[in-house]
């Protein structure tokens, strides 16, 4: 990726840059493993942490640099070049951190966001439920108020970090409607499912969590009683944007080991490359991927102005995944049969089609676009 | 301790691409750190962390040099030196505007290189820079353990490994077994801008020598295969092999 910002902010491209080294280092060689279920990605992913990947955005009065949104959002794309499961881990993780500055108590921001930007603390967000996912208005688990306390009851689902994470931040209804709450571990009233097998993303750990009379201190109630949706919301806006950035990187490795194989590959007498059918795939991979990283980018710098972004986020999202899976799928094809049988091939496409459906669905954020464009053109 | 650490800003060898003619492509090549000069960075932070002290780092370059001399820094060094030179340098050069740099911002009680810089690996610079500072050289360190007085080095060689003592005042240079660098973090790069880096002009530290080498060309290292295709049953085939390994003077 090259890198462009202008020359008064070199430390976006310094920062950028030796974040990059880090993960071609000590991440990228053992991607296929931890897709394999050969390695687990906990220590690498905490020497990510630690080496302060999400302290980029974050304020510096909670041990953040500071530096624009976009800056992150890079870092993503870089990471999700490097492994997908842990830029997918991250992401979710970081979420939570921006959940927490923009409705959190001052006293929940100053206890929990520095740990989680220097990664002394690992977050997770449960807002999906076994039948309830973007229709968070149908949302089945329950937050009673108990004195100082509330009472959680009900199950999450496909929660991303779930039974890795110390804090979680969860969904669930009160008398006043969905609300935020955050959930320190170990509690004895939260207990986690089995790793889910899944098609891709399979570094992450990914299960159901089970609340059964779980108590939280009413002092981890996030924001108002009742505007747990609103907030979710706002915080899945900003999560898109991070969520296309990682299919751009997905979709920039399947595009570059596709390059090397062409060149290489010979039919006919002559690489691959030279064929005109493989090059217009060429053509179409490259496009594709630099408008991706063009929208996401343009998502963030609205975002780093304030005011309404959620149409271009979820334009970003929609189109980096679905983007992505255009990808690496003609990876898989230029690969021929290697591309099928290679799991170092195949695990982009299989990554990258998760995010089409986690993080709101392309179906319903066409709607959100639409929605938010109609109202907009008024 | 005073410790003085000497990085090369360097070509990057790992992204050099190589041009239809054999030559590499410099032109817009990536350059930082020299490879192995972070374990010199590493190993002067170790021993700071030991005995306690300052550690400078030093390059020599064009102004684009001032990023090695950062990474220096975000590494851990306290304050950094860059000597701008008038166009290319060759080591003599080099090492007689290190010896200047170091004198005038001096003295330091160890000066740790690199075994080599990791795009043209001539290896001259450290021995050059004890000559020229008068003090003691001891090459190709795997381990440097301080004593009461002085210190232990253990030197790699080639097929041996030589202990010795020596005492500071003194140059070393060390191989890239010695440690493994660390990654500065994020922040430590931000607080990197913060810390002084001087600039110094060769016009500050006098003249310097002529050069006393010149490159001519660089080339890639060509290994051209020959291609044989030995056929016949397993046995007739691997005695075939042997015999084709002997002709080669393989085996």
């Amino acid at each position: 990726m090259k890198i462009l910002y202008p020359k008064e902010h070199e430390e976006y491209s310094e920062v950028l840059g030796s974040l990059g080294r880090f993960m071609e280092k000590k991440l990228l060689p053992n991607s296929s493993k931890f897709d394999a279920g050969e390695m687990k990605i906990d220590g690498p992913r905490q020497e990510l942490l630690e080496q302060g990947i999400c302290q980029v955005s974050a304020p510096t009065e909670f041990g953040g640099l500071g530096l624009p949104f976009s800056v992150y959002a890079s870092a993503v794309e870089l990471l999700g070049t490097a492994d997908a499961s842990i830029a997918l881990s991250i992401e979710i993780h970081n979420a939570v951190s921006e959940g927490l500055l923009l409705f959190g108590s001052s006293l929940q921001k100053k206890k929990y966001v520095p740990d989680l930007a220097s990664g002394r603390k690992l977050a997770s967000f449960s807002l999906t439920e076994p039948t309830s996912g973007s229709d968070t208005r149908t949302m089945a688990t329950t937050a009673v108020r108990r004195g100082d306390e509330f009472v959680l009851n009900g199950s999450k689902m496909f929660i991303t970090n779930a039974g890795e994470a110390d804090l979680y931040m969860v969904f669930a209804k009160t008398s006043k409607g969905p609300s935020g709450f955050m959930v320190e571990a170990p509690n004895p009233g939260m207990k986690f499912g089995s790793d889910l097998k899944k098609l891709g993303m399979r570094g992450s750990r990914t299960s159901e969590i089970v609340f059964s009379d779980c108590r939280v201190p009413s002092a981890n109630l996030v924001g108002e009683e009742g505007k747990g949706v609103d907030y979710a919301h706002t915080i899945l806006h900003g999560a898109r944007i991070v969520v296309a950035a990682l299919n751009v990187g997905i979709s920039q490795l399947a595009y570059e080991k596709t390059l090397s194989y062409i060149k290489e590959r010979k039919a006919f007498g002559s690489p691959v490359s030279e064929f005109q059918l493989s090059r217009e795939k060429v053509a179409d991979m490259r496009t594709s991927i630099s408008a991706g990283r063009l929208l996401y980018l343009y998502a963030s710098r609205l975002k780093e102005m304030g005011g309404d972004f959620s149409s271009e986020a979820s334009q970003a999202k929609v189109f980096a995944t679905e983007m992505s899976l255009k990808v690496c799928d003609a990876a898989i094809q230029l690969h021929g049969g290697y591309g099928y049988t290679t799991d170092d091939i195949h695990r982009h496409w299989r990554d990258a089609r998760l995010l089409t459906i986690g993080e709101g669905t392309s179906e319903v954020l066409k709607i959100l676009i639409a929605k938010r464009e109609l109202a907009r053109s008024l | 301790m005073k410790i003085a650490v000497c990085v090369k800003h360097a070509v990057d060898e790992t992204e050099l691409k190589m041009g239809s003619d054999g030559r590499p492509i410099l032109e817009g090549a990536i350059a930082r750190i020299s490879t192995f000069d972070k374990n010199a960075v590493e190993e002067a932070l170790r021993l700071k962390a030991a005995l306690g002290g300052e550690i400078a780092a030093f390059t020599v370059g064009t102004p684009e040099a001032r990023k090695t001399a950062k990474e220096a820094l975000a590494m851990g060094a306290d304050r950094g030196t860059l000597v701008v030179a008038d166009g290319d340098v060759d080591s003599l050069q080099t090492a007689n505007l290190i010896a200047a740099a170091l004198k005038k911002t001096g003295p330091f009680d160890m000066i740790i290189c690199s075994e080599g810089a990791s795009d043209t690996y001539t290896g001259q610079v450290p021995p050059m820079l004890a000559e020229l500072l008068g003090v003691p050289y001891v090459g190709y360190a795997r381990k440097i353990e301080p004593l009461a007085q002085g210190f232990r080095i253990e030197r790699s060689l080639e097929d041996t490994v030589e202990t010795v003592e020596a005492q500071t005042p003194l140059v070393i240079s060390v191989v890239s077994e010695i440690n493994e660098p660390r990654y500065p973090t994020l922040i430590q790069i931000m607080q990197a801008s913060k810390k002084p880096l001087e600039e110094l002009k060769e016009s500050d530290l006098g003249a310097k020598p002529v050069a006393s080498a010149r490159v001519t060309s660089v080339m890639a290292q060509v290994s051209s295969r020959k291609h044989v295709m030995i056929e016949g049953s397993p046995e007739e085939a691997a005695q075939k092999l042997v015999e084709a390994l002997s002709r080669e003077g393989v085996l």
